[in-house]
């Protein structure tokens, strides 16, 4: 039977000329009556006969079909406006995307070539948190599954909003032996379900637009998390149903969740009255309205922001960020306001690793705590990413982007008269100290300035030189570096930093640079990622799928040579037994041979050059590199740098 | 091992570290005893010793309350052995300290406690010649530093880094007495380094290397840095 084609036919047309096809193949499949399946290899393949060439004779079986159930389900996914499909293929779901990129004709959604489903989630998550939405995984059976099974993780703990849809065969009699039944699970979402939202079995494909529908729903409600589909091999590939009744229910997202409006203006009450107030922020702001929202809310307070990094919050050079005094402010503090704090208790609490394992609070006795946060909405018990219990004094269920509204007019609603003096005060000694703060970390940035390996604060002082100027994007976690990127370069815009991986696992850095250039490509951007070593070399080939699909993004190799966070970590024991810390290196260090990541990034397809040991030579080497960027592809800067 | 003798074991062991400070306790206490007894509080040297050390300010200032001279941008820590100032001027002083000293407010040392501080430090003389000398191999501390992995949370030439947690070490702001002592009994999250994982000698070795890096470049220097 030709294949037809769907060009132009209005998608109600289209399902009736669907399900007429289908009716016509049905009929046709009810004739033959099933036939033995040959014994694989008791004979010679037999010739190829004339009436095989020819067509098919009339009663064979039937071995094409126009429309498929995974056409129908690519009907649904662009009724969602996904723009990608990371993946790496698997048979389990070969109907899904042969129809994406056929039937679908490739675009909206695209399929990314991904070497790993580690690296597929991965984009999928840094996509995410630049472009406000998901985009979608597919995912092999069982194997697939269990290698996306940790960037899954990083997604849930992160808050970040991830549609995996799985394949899997689950009428035993349709597994062809021996791969499909390894491939196959009773319960395939069961792995991830401890760490994702939600997840269905779609029997049916009503049920799977249903199931698709609420899933991208329920993912895009805070708080965000990833969700599962498994979308069954027959299912996909069995003609539509001659009776199916199939529709796509319209999509209508949830309106996040606002604080109560008594806990509201109790929470102003008590900033207002405050003499110290603190914010603390984590994953406070969604999008660039919830970094105006928090401005309005610190200026209106004239209050000191500390800002942990979970996003883009914050402008870094405002007067009232108070990031790097954060001890200082919250010991002094009389109420805080935690916003979407990931640890609420790790904030205002030391910890000390010594044989005692020791805290003390961080805050004067008396302070009164405020949390807003949506991640209340949701837990779950066996993994303990919850952290430790905050004792606060007033703890509001709610998305905190959307309580800030409501927040900041009861703040002005409150503030009396003729407090305006002392508020400009405050403001005023914040400005002077966030001035000195700036002038020390520019200072502490001059220590092994000229040093070899680079320092560093010299890696990011010579990478913010070249990117300045340009509309540009970091895409990569700051904490191996000292976090310099937020002490030295002046962001203001939400796209300008992701925060990091939320549940720590390595190898989530450079998957989720390229996933958030994905999206900054479209509009133009810059896309900067600062790369550690080791976590390149968890799956390093996401860098050919950046060179594949022409993904601008200029990576700069933090090349430290070692695990040097476990380095510590066996240090401390070694110290601790009182062994001597000699072999230390065993097993944490990446050298010796030393990888060289331009020659790696080359193999790739990247312009890649380096190692640079020589701090001068870096600016250079960074420009030399952009101009490749700025041409639309990515480029790749090896430098031999210090541990932190 | 039962969870029982687990624990009995843990408890045991933490009798064993208790004993030093329960010493150190009752010392003090017995000795605040024989004050009480006299009219007036004159500064026991003995006793301020132990104050000193509990207090903390050996791991500034230096066992022999030493200090050490500023170098580059750094103001160094003052020499207070022998100390000049009369003794309510030094409490106002340990009270409102200028700089980066921390308070300490009467809550943690009594204005008696100071006072025996006092005496202790007039019994001390600095040392005829700086601890700090560099006349040692710079290049013997500058391996060590990185044998013993201090360059881990240091980085390699001390200058600190925020992610490790690792403080700025080069060049030094304590005296050597200081330094030693507090790699020794390390009062945050860096690990102890016993004498058996580093001699004395070693120490000594690395903290010259590190009084050898040469000063940062002036920041007004660097136009990067200011963008």
């Amino acid at each position: 039977m030709a294949k037809q084609k769907n060009n132009g036919i209005p998608r109600r047309d289209f399902l009736r000329n669907a399900a007429a096809g289908a009716a016509a193949l049905a009929a046709t499949s009810a004739v033959p009556a099933k036939q033995p399946a040959p014994e694989r290899g008791s004979s010679p393949p037999p010739a190829m006969s004339p009436e095989a060439e020819i067509g098919t004779p009339s009663g064979a079986e039937v071995l094409t079909a126009d429309r498929t159930g995974s056409d129908f389900m690519v009907d649904v996914i662009k009724t969602l406006g996904i723009e990608y499909i990371c993946s790496n293929p698997g048979s389990s779901f070969r109907g899904l995307h042969e129809s994406v990129i056929n039937y679908g004709g490739n675009k909206n959604p695209e399929f990314i070539t991904c070497l790993h489903e580690e690296s597929a989630v991965g984009m999928a998550h840094g996509y995410a948190k630049i472009e406000g939405k998901p985009l979608l995984v597919f995912a092999h059976g069982t194997v697939g599954l269990q290698h996306a099974s940790m960037a899954v993780y990083n997604a849930y703990c992160d808050y970040v909003p991830v549609i995996v849809i799985g394949g899997n065969i689950i009428d035993a009699t349709k597994r062809m032996p021996p791969v499909e039944w390894t491939h196959s699970v009773q319960d395939a979402a069961a792995m991830l379900r401890d760490y994702t939202k939600w997840d269905d079995l779609p029997i049916s494909l009503p049920q799977f637009a249903e199931s698709a529908v609420r899933a991208y729903k329920i993912a895009m409600t805070p708080p965000m998390m990833p969700v599962v589909l498994i979308a069954d091999g027959e299912l996909q590939e069995n003609p539509i149903p001659t009776d199916a009744k199939l529709s796509i229910p319209s999509l209508a997202l949830a309106t996040p969740p606002q604080g109560d409006s008594a806990a509201v203006a109790e929470a102003a009450r008590l900033l207002v009255a405050a003499e110290n107030p603190v914010l603390i922020v984590d994953r406070a702001a969604r999008n660039a309205a919830g970094m105006a929202l928090l401005l309005e809310l610190a200026e209106a307070l004239q209050a000191p922001v500390v800002d942990m990094g979970g996003r883009m919050n914050f402008p870094t050079r405002h007067p009232l960020n108070q990031t790097w005094r954060a001890r200082e402010e919250i010991s002094n503090a009389d109420v805080i306001l935690g916003l979407e704090l990931a640890d609420f208790w790790g904030a205002v609490h030391s910890y000390r690793d010594q044989m005692e394992r020791t805290s003390r609070p961080l805050t004067k006795p008396g302070a009164k705590l405020i949390s807003i946060s949506s991640t209340g909405l949701f837990f779950k018990s066996n993994y303990q990413n919850f952290q430790r219990y905050p004792e606060v004094n007033l703890d509001m269920a709610a998305d905190a982007q959307a309580t800030l509204p409501s927040l900041i007019e009861a703040v002005k609603k409150q503030l009396p008269a003729g407090r305006e003096s002392a508020l400009q005060d405050r403001g005023a000694r914040l400005a002077t100290a966030h001035q000195q703060t700036l002038q020390n970390a520019r200072e502490s940035a001059t220590y092994a300035w000229d040093a070899s390996p680079i320092s560093t604060a010299r890696m990011c002082a010579e990478l913010w030189a070249q990117i300045k100027d340009e509309d540009w994007s970091l895409v990569s976690t700051i904490q191996f570096v000292s976090r310099w990127p937020m002490k030295l370069w002046n962001f203001d815009k939400y796209y300008q930093f992701i925060g990091g991986s939320g549940g720590y696992g390595i190898g989530y850095g450079a998957p989720s640079a390229v996933g958030a250039a994905l999206a900054n490509k479209k509009h133009g951007r810059i896309s900067v990622n600062i790369q550690c070593d080791g976590d390149l070399m968890y799956a390093p080939g996401v860098l050919w799928t950046a060179a594949h699909h022409r993904i601008p993004l200029l990576t700069i190799m933090h090349n430290n040579r070692a695990y040097h966070q476990e380095v510590m970590q066996v240090q401390i024991m070694a110290d601790r037994h009182s062994r001597g810390i000699d072999r230390v290196k065993i097993g944490t260090a990446i050298d010796d041979p030393g990888i060289d990541y331009a020659k790696l990034a080359q193999g790739l397809g990247l312009y890649a050059e380096g190692p640079i040991s020589d701090p001068k030579d870096l600016g250079p080497a960074i420009h030399r590199a952009l101009d490749v960027v700025k041409r639309g592809e990515p480029a790749l800067v090896d430098v031999h740098t210090q541990p932190r | 091992m039962k969870a029982g003798k687990i624990l009995r074991c843990i408890a045991m062991a933490a009798a064993i570290a208790a004993v030093p400070f329960a010493v150190r306790s009752k010392e003090l206490r017995g000795m605040r005893g024989q004050e009480q007894s006299g009219k007036t509080p004159s500064g026991n040297a003995q006793k301020g010793k132990l104050v000193f050390e509990n207090l903390g300010c050996n791991k500034c200032h230096g066992s022999e309350g030493e200090g050490v001279s500023g170098t580059g941008q750094s103001g160094g820590v003052p020499r207070i052995a022998s100390t000049p100032l009369a003794l309510p001027t030094f409490i106002q002083l340990v009270r409102k300290p200028k700089g980066v000293m921390p308070p300490f407010g009467s809550d943690r040392a009594s204005d008696s406690d100071l006072a025996d501080v006092y005496a202790l430090l007039q019994t001390l003389k600095p040392p005829a010649k700086q601890e700090s000398s560099t006349a040692a191999n710079p290049g013997t501390g500058e391996r060590l530093f990185v044998k013993d992995g201090c360059y881990e949370c240091h980085g390699y030439l001390g200058q600190g880094s925020m992610s490790t947690g690792g403080t700025r070490l080069g060049p030094p702001q304590i005296p050597l007495s200081a330094f030693v002592s507090y790699v020794r009994e390390p009062t945050g999250q860096m690990p102890p380094y016993t004498v058996k994982a580093i001699s004395n000698e070693d120490l000594t070795e690395i903290y010259n290397f590190l009084k050898s890096v040469p000063p940062p470049p002036s920041l007004k220097t660097i136009p990067i840095l200011n963008q």
